[in-house]
């Protein structure tokens, strides 16, 4: 992924969501497989986050820090998922 | 390494190529899938999305290498470790873009839940939902084949 930047934003710090959107096109099989591949889910996690996905239209599947958050991102849409980053203003 | 082979009926599939290479020749200059990223700044937007166009050129570039001589002249292509991921990943892009460009009649539902009436759509839609349901039907294969594979790589 594009390297990471250099210096700290203020403006990024504290904790980022990574949100997965749902689509009707990716097959509930394939977004399954891609969850335990990224983030190494075992099955009935993976498929928890999946059926949120289908059903709640958005899964909450990772929280941390703005650049981890941010590969994550990257690596969800190499998988053509549509994933998004906001920020975790629960805490 | 596994490896499996996979006979495909050529006068079914044959037909279906022009259409998955227009696809590819679309996708060659934009994403599949919508790209946004909150509180990015523009350089390293263009970066991310560069990075993502070359993955996705490559992906593609690699699925359609499947149909060579080898599968003109038997109907056969291969998946293994190698290209388990990549072909995986085209099918993906080439569905999202079939599904902007060509099944944008269909609603999410009935695209979503299966339900899509092949009867009532025109010639150009139905060949091109044939393909939608081809490139679905690699992944499933793949997934039940080569998941381990894809995990543990």
């Amino acid at each position: 992924m594009p390297a990471p930047r250099t210096e700290t934003e203020p403006a990024l710090a504290g904790l980022w969501r990574v949100v997965v959107l749902n689509d009707p096109v990716n097959l509930m099989s394939y977004v399954v497989l891609v969850f335990r591949k990224v983030f190494g889910f075992d099955e009935p996690t993976a498929r928890r986050h999946m059926l949120e996905v289908h059903e709640q239209g958005r899964s909450v599947v990772w929280t941390g820090l703005r650049e981890k958050a941010e590969a994550y991102v990257f690596t969800l849409q190499q998988w053509h998922l549509t994933a998004v980053l906001e920020p975790d203003e629960t805490r | 390494m596994k490896r499996v082979e996979v006979k495909l009926s050529l006068p079914v599939v044959a037909p279906l190529l022009d259409l998955i290479k227009r696809m590819v020749d679309e996708l060659g200059g934009r994403l599949a899938a919508p790209h946004q990223v909150q509180d990015l700044d523009e350089e390293l937007n263009a970066a991310w999305k560069g990075e993502l166009l070359d993955g996705q050129n490559e992906d593609c570039r690699r699925f359609l290498a499947l149909f060579d001589r080898e599968f003109f002249a038997s109907g056969t292509v291969a998946f293994d470790d190698n290209n388990a991921e990549s072909v995986l990943r085209a099918c993906a892009a080439i569905r999202l873009r079939l599904r902007d460009r060509e099944l944008r009649g269909i609603t999410d539902e009935a695209i979503e839940g299966g339900s899509v009436d092949v009867t009532g759509l025109g010639e150009t839609a139905q060949r091109s939902f044939m393909c939608y349901v081809f490139l679905a039907t690699l992944q499933e294969l793949i997934i039940q084949h080569l998941d381990s594979a894809i995990l543990g790589g």
